[in-house]
């Protein structure tokens, strides 16, 4: 039956060789992706794993799923290595690339279920079991018989996310699931991302940029950036540190005016005609900084708003800085 | 090891093939109108020369044409366009990631996209160049029957060799692409390479003496070249163990050398991109 399958990563690199000018006469130059990364996915449980582009995120996803061969280190899901034993590995994972897909343009979505069944060898009424139910989950009874090229964004998402587990995996990895899906699709997907993790006790890597993904699903988070492992710790810790930070926006009719701040907010950009202030709404909450800055003379319009990851990145390495 | 996931993909590829129809019957006015010039060509050569001891009979070059034309997309004219594709794309992670061998996996693909082309073809070309031909008067000009029983079962042995060189020619080019990350440069190459090296521009029994033995050695030969001296009962140097060793011999040694450089191209393979 099914094994209780973990992620383990120990001291990960990767360096490519990257050749400058894109000719054959270039100087090779060494980048480095990864340099020495742990962490451990305990099995049943969601983490989330954030960074900004060209942290390392995709080349780590790549490791993990047994496409990329790591420069040094060590990786085990479950008890394979997936670079060494990648036909046994991939056999019980499942993994969504939001951006790609992995159906086949010309058939249906039943066709193409159909068709991996015969890849994965799925017996015939495990795979009847799972696709009525996959089917069901993620409302694909519509659009079992158009061709993949038919469908929508969101439809397709629902059906790359299908795809990913008729085989049950023990493990899930999604990469940015949920990019460039409407409010609607992004519930129905992570709605059924935590029910699977609560009725299968799959186990589930999540890459995004969208902190509601990570809200609405992760256990725990993993923050990476150039390379190295910025934070590792269980949601509740981010949000309680972090994630609280709020982001208020507060135009003026003419120059803004000194702002006199309370504690627990900064001022953080001025422009001609606009204020940006970072404030921490557990020791300023927004309405008391609110009803501060309605004193102001000239106040025009007021917007809050949580930084971008990019920006708590940045912030990472500031604190890990000093 | 089950065999299902190469059957099933072998049944994929031959049914997006057979979908394009009307690509099989405008291919088909092609290869009549070419095959139709190349002999015309070879009636005034042969009949401006007849004292030349030539080391085909016309009939036999008119015989040659008509087959090479029938099985021209069964020749190794590039990669397979859907691995090209997501080489460029980087769709290609997704094969990386399924539970198959990717060589066995990729192969009944390319033999499928090979096959579901050529054999539709070669039929209706059989049909139209055979009997049709001879129906209508054109005895001279026809596709001649196989040599004799044997010969055809022979021929029949070394098609199937052929088709499983072409798809292993294939597979080299499919990693190439791989390689580059475009399927273009395996279309400019392969073409004139597969065109001239198979005998579908001119058959190589025609070369001069010194280049025709060494014609026979390399893998093209063995994908049509071979097989329609057989069908036809003509003489090989060596005898037809050796027509027939030289196809399994390129067999192996293609998927041998192709084996182990897919694996080493997989293993430092960088997808680009998220």
């Amino acid at each position: 039956m099914k094994t209780a399958a973990a992620i383990e990563v120990r001291d990960l690199r990767k360096t490519y060789q990257v050749r400058d000018g894109g000719s054959w006469r270039g100087k090779t130059r060494e980048i480095t992706a990864l340099d020495g990364i742990s962490f451990t996915v305990p099995a049943g449980e969601i983490a989330g794993f954030i960074g900004p582009n060209g942290a390392g995120k995709s080349t780590a996803i790549k490791i993990l799923s047994g496409i990329l061969r790591p420069t040094s280190g060590t990786v085990r899901v479950g008890d394979l290595v997936p670079w060494e034993n990648r036909i046994a590995h991939v056999a019980r994972i499942g993994v969504v690339f939001g951006q790609r897909t992995q159906l086949w343009w010309d058939l249906s979505v039943a066709e193409g279920l159909a068709l991996l069944r015969d890849i994965y060898s799925v017996e015939p009424e495990r795979f009847r079991r799972n696709r009525d139910r996959l089917a069901e989950a993620l409302d694909l009874n519509g659009i079992m018989d158009q061709s993949v090229r038919q469908l929508s964004l969101g439809q397709r998402m629902r059906a790359e996310i299908a795809a990913a587990l008729i085989h049950d995996p023990d493990v899930v990895i999604l990469d940015e699931p949920t990019i460039g899906l409407d409010a609607p699709s992004k519930l129905a997907v992570r709605a059924f991302v935590r029910d699977l993790r609560r009725e299968r006790g799959t186990t589930v890597l999540l890459t995004t940029h969208d902190m509601h993904d990570i809200e609405a699903l992760a256990d725990r988070v993993i923050v990476i950036g150039h390379g190295r492992i910025l934070a590792d710790s269980p949601f509740e810790a981010l949000q309680a540190t972090t994630l609280s930070e709020r982001i208020l926006e507060a135009d003026f009719t003419g120059p803004p005016p000194d702002l006199f701040l309370p504690d627990g907010a900064v001022e953080t950009e001025r422009g001609t005609r606009c204020v940006t202030i970072t404030f921490d709404p557990q020791r300023l909450p927004a309405p008391a900084l609110v009803a501060h800055l309605s004193k102001l003379p000239g106040l025009g319009d007021l917007r809050i708003g949580r930084p971008a990851i990019e920006e708590i990145i940045t912030r990472f390495y500031a604190d890990h800085a000093s | 090891m089950t065999i299902r996931p190469y059957v099933t993909s072998f049944v994929l590829q031959w049914k997006i093939g057979l979908r394009y129809r009307l690509a099989v019957l405008a291919g088909l006015v092609a290869q009549m109108w070419f095959g139709a010039i190349s002999l015309m060509a070879y009636a005034a050569v042969y009949h401006h020369a007849p004292d030349v001891n030539a080391p085909m009979t016309l009939r036999q070059a008119m015989t040659y044409t008509w087959i090479q034309q029938s099985f021209f997309t069964l020749l190794p004219l590039g990669c397979l366009p859907a691995i090209g594709e997501a080489a460029k794309s980087g769709a290609i992670v997704y094969d990386l990631l399924r539970p198959v061998d990717l060589w066995n996996w990729w192969l009944s693909a390319s033999l499928a996209r090979l096959l579901g082309n050529a054999v539709p073809r070669a039929i209706l070309l059989a049909v139209v160049a055979g009997p049709l031909a001879a129906l209508v008067g054109l005895n001279g000009w026809s596709l001649a029957p196989p040599a004799s029983f044997e010969a055809a079962l022979l021929a029949v042995v070394s098609f199937v060799l052929g088709a499983f060189i072409s798809a292993s020619i294939v597979m080299w080019w499919n990693i190439i692409a791989a390689r580059t990350l475009s399927p273009l440069g395996t279309y400019a190459v392969g073409t004139p390479l597969a065109v001239l090296l198979s005998g579908m521009l001119l058959p190589l029994p025609l070369y001069p003496d010194w280049a025709r033995e060494l014609l026979l050695l390399q893998p093209f030969a063995g994908i049509s070249d071979i097989p329609i001296r057989l069908y036809m009962g003509m003489p090989i140097p060596g005898g037809i163990l050796a027509a027939l060793g030289i196809q399994c011999f390129w067999l192996l040694a293609l998927t041998v050398i192709g084996r182990f450089w897919m694996n080493r191209t997989v293993s430092r393979m960088e997808v680009q991109g998220a």
